[in-house]
């Protein structure tokens, strides 16, 4: 059988037919380009240009070039100090996020019929279609002093007082971001999930290697996409994140985006998109560093 | 692995089960059920406020009453706003899925000189506060584009953050992808095209489909972007969080029910009658 | 009258006063329509685009409009004052009709997004107090910059179950004993004037370096005692109903809603050393495609038998004289006292929030103290 050019490629042709596609293979990326490229990247030249300009005092953005925004984020110690904890938070809520998926996750795609597979992912989703005030409120009732577990404690003696160690602190706020990273996760770990072929792992046991060694080097592996792709899902928004931290956090459970927020909605256009950059550039450079593990391109060839 | 079993029987089944596999999948299916409790319990108390009849939506729970749902039928802003943010929210839903699965083959295939480089520009509207992206939004819409603000701009602007999450994960289910399937098409004669078509797409769903699922969440509860980049139109996340000088009241909680059940009967509606026609056709083929 | 027992449902009673003020509204409106129909030329109908809070219409008062004149607006919500005013900087023409807070109207005026028109010209505006046609900061040569709809001061809430003695100062806030019991809203620019009223500034919006020190200073002894800070004033209502905080700042109008929902007995007070408030006002957008129905819908929503429902269902004083003398035909003048409708000049002793010089330092200050 000849293998015409033209006509899909093989390892051997692979070289030079990919170089002279290459160009010809981008175009499916256009639209994506003309959102990402254009409006995003469009809309954001403005604020970069703003977060070195100053806000008078009647809100107008003056072209006074400065970096003084910028080096209030570095000089005055709460944004970093509440920088790195919402760091720290967001790496939290990613291993809880992933830990709770996962098994979740994996019962689903294994011993779950394809059909029911969709309506439980359904059941999972429809919920965060609701708003998600309401849903933080409700939260509130669960957690609060006067909520749901308080007067279970109570109710079965363990404590006298409703207690606060639900409220407004930290936990909370780790709790209800759990919560809401939760879908995320699981979609993302579904995706690669249920394109793994289990006998594999029977496969692996078969040979003579225990459950957990089976899991660890065959299954991880193949899913680490997946896995990626969920802590990415989980853990940059919660860098942006600051609805949950106000209203079930407290004053305790700050977290950076509250900061940056309190600037825009006070006008001060320049000091918020000053800090705002500042925090996407730590975080993609985060990105950066970790990038081998973070790898997209194609494994070409395999088995 | 293989050896001879009768037909449409999968072999996994039919070995012996180790005591330890059992007991894994009961754990693993106890686990489930919390989760879904944990889900859900937010979720029923939200139902249950609906019927509270304090103007404020929480605990205690003084008494019950219809109130608020003749209240959120009758109110004609809020029902607007609701047809506006379903519209917008599918809207987005089909564009985002489109655009980030077809920049996911590039991104994956394209041998772009720096891949990582274009996922962190992929990755970098996620990272931004909502507020940061809406003001600019709007800047770039009026001021460069000139453009009257309408639920159409609200979509460009909500496309801005769903498009990153659907090249991700279509990108990270497209890495794994074996390229045999391909290579053998391509060998029986199939244009790239059509291999596109008939073998990758379809056994590329569930990333897809996840994609698709998340965009139509973040959508339909985007209150930010939505509020700089819409025009004289509502929203209902806009409508909830403007209510800022008055407050919440229940019927929002009423509205919030009222969108669950329906989804959930549509959905249920679906998939029952989607198993019907199956049978149905399987019985009409034997 | 004790309207508000328990088994009679404040959303029923409400329904009761509708009826009867409606049906004076639709008395009010067959005489308004009579008087248009009989006017030679027919005005202008369609729509306009409204952007406002949610207390400043209710959907009968809507439809009775429509239903009248065809006249109806399209309603945007507000958000807060600076996002309205990044967005109508933008959008310009689009809107028709803006609400904003008092010190804020100026600011639209300066970057020539509003209009400056004739109150007098409508009808209704006769019905208004006349302190409200004159406020200084709102009078301009070339007319007045909107029209004047409501107020509040804000005022200091307190549970006398566990709050004694009775306040009477800002300091209150800062006691010791009630650590982890306050509430105040969130809100980075108002928080640090609270402290700056505490603190004897003269003006708690324009504050010097050493003004706004000391008003930083007393945040960072208020910290300890606030539980959270309120996004919405339905967190402030139901912290007080569940007991969860005994001392709380808002507007007028909570304790009413704590009693409703069940909670307890909450007392108000007026700060000694000043307070902060705002009022509000219609602007109408220089530009607007749609400016020609503004005026005819304000003749027909400012009506005196409307702002008297408006105030029995949101709880705040409003500047229209008129509907007063309509609440108190109506029986509600102990209500109406009580939320001080009666004593407009209030706003004159109160500091208005709004923009000021001092705004980004005091967003900065908030953020240091209540930041991690």
């Amino acid at each position: 059988m000849t293998s015409e050019v033209g006509r899909g490629t093989t390892p051997a042709d692979a070289p030079e037919i990919g170089q002279r596609r290459s160009v010809a293979r981008l175009w499916p990326a256009i639209p994506a380009a003309l959102v990402l490229g254009v409006l995003f990247l469009g809309s954001m030249a403005f604020m970069v240009v703003f977060s070195f300009w100053r806000t008078d005092a009647d809100f107008h953005l003056v072209p006074d070039w400065n970096v003084d925004n910028y080096v209030k984020f570095f000089t005055v110690p709460t944004y970093l100090r509440t920088f790195g904890k919402t760091l720290v938070m967001a790496a939290a809520v990613t291993v809880a996020a992933l830990a709770t998926a996962l098994p979740f996750t994996y019962f689903l795609v294994r011993y779950v019929s394809r059909r029911w597979q969709r309506i439980v992912l359904l059941a999972v989703i429809v919920p965060f279609w609701t708003s998600y005030l309401l849903r933080v409120y409700a939260w509130q009732a669960i957690l609060g002093e006067r909520g749901v577990i308080n007067q279970l404690l109570m109710g079965l003696g363990i404590i006298d007082a409703p207690t606060r160690l639900f409220t407004y602190n930290d936990l909370s706020v780790f709790i209800v971001l759990v919560y809401v990273s939760f879908p995320f996760a699981a979609l993302a770990l579904y995706a690669t999930l249920e394109r793994f072929d289990f006998g594999q792992l029977r496969a692996a046991q078969d040979l003579g290697a225990r459950p957990d060694q089976a899991l660890r080097h065959i299954l991880l592996p193949q899913i680490r996409p997946g896995i990626i792709t969920a802590c990415i899902f989980v853990f940059v928004p919660i860098i942006g994140e600051f609805l949950t931290p106000v209203v079930v956090g407290g004053t305790q459970g700050v977290l950076i985006g509250n900061l940056v927020i309190n600037f825009f909605r006070g006008a001060q256009i320049a000091q918020g998109a000053a800090f705002a950059i500042v925090i996407a550039a730590f975080v993609t450079l985060l990105l950066i560093v970790f990038r081998r593990h973070l790898q997209v391109e194609d494994v070409v060839a395999r088995g | 692995m293989s050896w001879p079993v009768a037909r449409g029987i999968d072999p996994i089944e039919t070995m012996p089960v180790s005591p330890h596999a059992r007991a894994t999948r009961r754990a693993l299916w106890l686990w489930a059920v919390i989760v879904m409790a944990f889900l859900y319990v937010p979720i029923v108390l939200l139902v249950i406020f609906s019927f509270n009849e304090p103007a404020s939506p929480g605990l205690p729970i003084t008494g019950l009453t219809l109130d608020w749902y003749e209240d959120a039928l009758t109110n004609r802003l809020l029902l607007d706003a609701v047809k506006n943010s379903i519209f917008v929210a599918v809207a987005v839903s089909i564009l985002a899925t489109i655009i980030g699965t077809m920049a996911a083959f590039p991104l994956v295939r394209g041998r772009i000189r720096y891949p990582g480089a274009a996922r962190i520009v992929a990755t970098l509207p996620i990272m931004l506060p909502g507020m940061l992206l809406g003001i600019g939004i709007l800047l770039f819409l009026r001021r460069v584009l000139d453009l009257e603000l309408s639920l159409l701009t609200v979509v460009a602007g909500h496309l801005v953050f769903t498009v990153p999450f659907v090249i991700l994960i279509v990108a990270a289910q497209l890495q794994g992808f074996d390229r045999k399937l391909e290579w053998a098409a391509a060998d029986l004669g199939a244009e790239p095209r059509q291999a596109a078509r008939h073998i990758i797409l379809p056994l590329i769903w569930p990333s897809i489909l996840a994609g698709a699922l998340i965009s139509f969440t973040l959508s339909i509860d985007e209150f930010v972007i939505t509020f700089f980049t819409v025009g004289p139109q509502l929203t209902l996340p806009t409508y909830i969080y403007t209510q800022i000088k008055f407050g919440v009241t229940p019927a929002v909680n009423a509205i919030a029910t009222l969108l669950l059940l329906g989804t959930l009967l549509m959905f249920g509606l679906g998939i029952v009658l989607l198993s019907v026609g199956r049978r149905v056709r399987r019985r009409d083929a034997t | 009258m004790d309207h508000l027992s328990k088994h009679f449902s404040r959303r029923r009673f409400l329904q009761t006063t509708a009826g009867v003020t409606g049906a004076m509204a639709m008395g009010g409106f067959a005489s308004a329509s009579r008087v248009m129909a009989q006017s030679p030329m027919a005005g202008p109908t369609g729509t306009f685009n409204f952007m406002t809070w949610s207390d400043h219409f209710y959907q009968e008062q809507l439809d009775a409009i429509t239903a009248a004149i065809d006249i109806t607006p399209s309603i945007s919500e507000l958000a807060g004052n600076a996002e309205g005013f990044i967005r109508l900087g933008e959008v310009g023409g689009q809107l028709d009709m803006i609400s904003g807070d008092a010190l804020w109207v100026p600011r639209y005026f300066e970057d020539g997004l509003i209009d400056a028109w004739d109150i007098n010209e409508l009808e209704v505006s006769k019905g208004l107090y006349s302190l409200a046609r004159e406020f200084d900061i709102w009078t301009t040569p070339a007319g007045y910059l909107g029209y004047p709809f409501g107020w509040s001061p804000v005022q200091i809430y307190y549970d006398p179950a566990h709050v004694s003695p009775a306040p009477d100062s800002w300091e209150v806030l800062l006691d010791p004993k009630y650590a982890g019991r306050v509430m105040v809203e969130n809100q980075p620019e108002e928080v640090p004037a609270y402290m700056g009223k505490l603190a004897g500034v003269a003006d708690p919006y324009n504050m010097t370096t050493e003004e706004l020190a000391q008003a930083k200073e007393l945040m960072i002894r208020l910290k300890p005692n606030v539980l959270r800070l309120a996004q919405q004033n339905t967190d402030v209502v139901n912290a007080l109903t569940n007991g969860e905080v005994w001392l709380a700042t808002g507007n007028l109008g909570y304790d009413e809603r704590v009693r409703e929902a069940g909670g307890p007995e909450i007392k108000v007070f007026t700060p000694k050393e000043g307070t902060i408030g705002w009022m509000d006002a219609e602007m109408i957008v220089t530009g607007g495609a749609n400016s020609a129905l503004v005026r005819p819908w304000l003749e027909m929503a400012q009506t005196p038998e409307h702002i008297a429902e408006n105030f029995l269902r949101y709880g705040r004083p409003l500047f229209n004289e008129a509907a007063y003398k309509v609440l108190v035909n109506n029986g509600h003048q102990e209500r109406a006292d009580r939320f001080l409708y009666n004593k407009p000049e209030t706003v004159q002793t109160m500091t208005l929030k709004g923009p000021g010089t001092s705004t980004q330092a005091a967003i900065e200050a908030f953020n240091e103290v209540f930041g991690a």
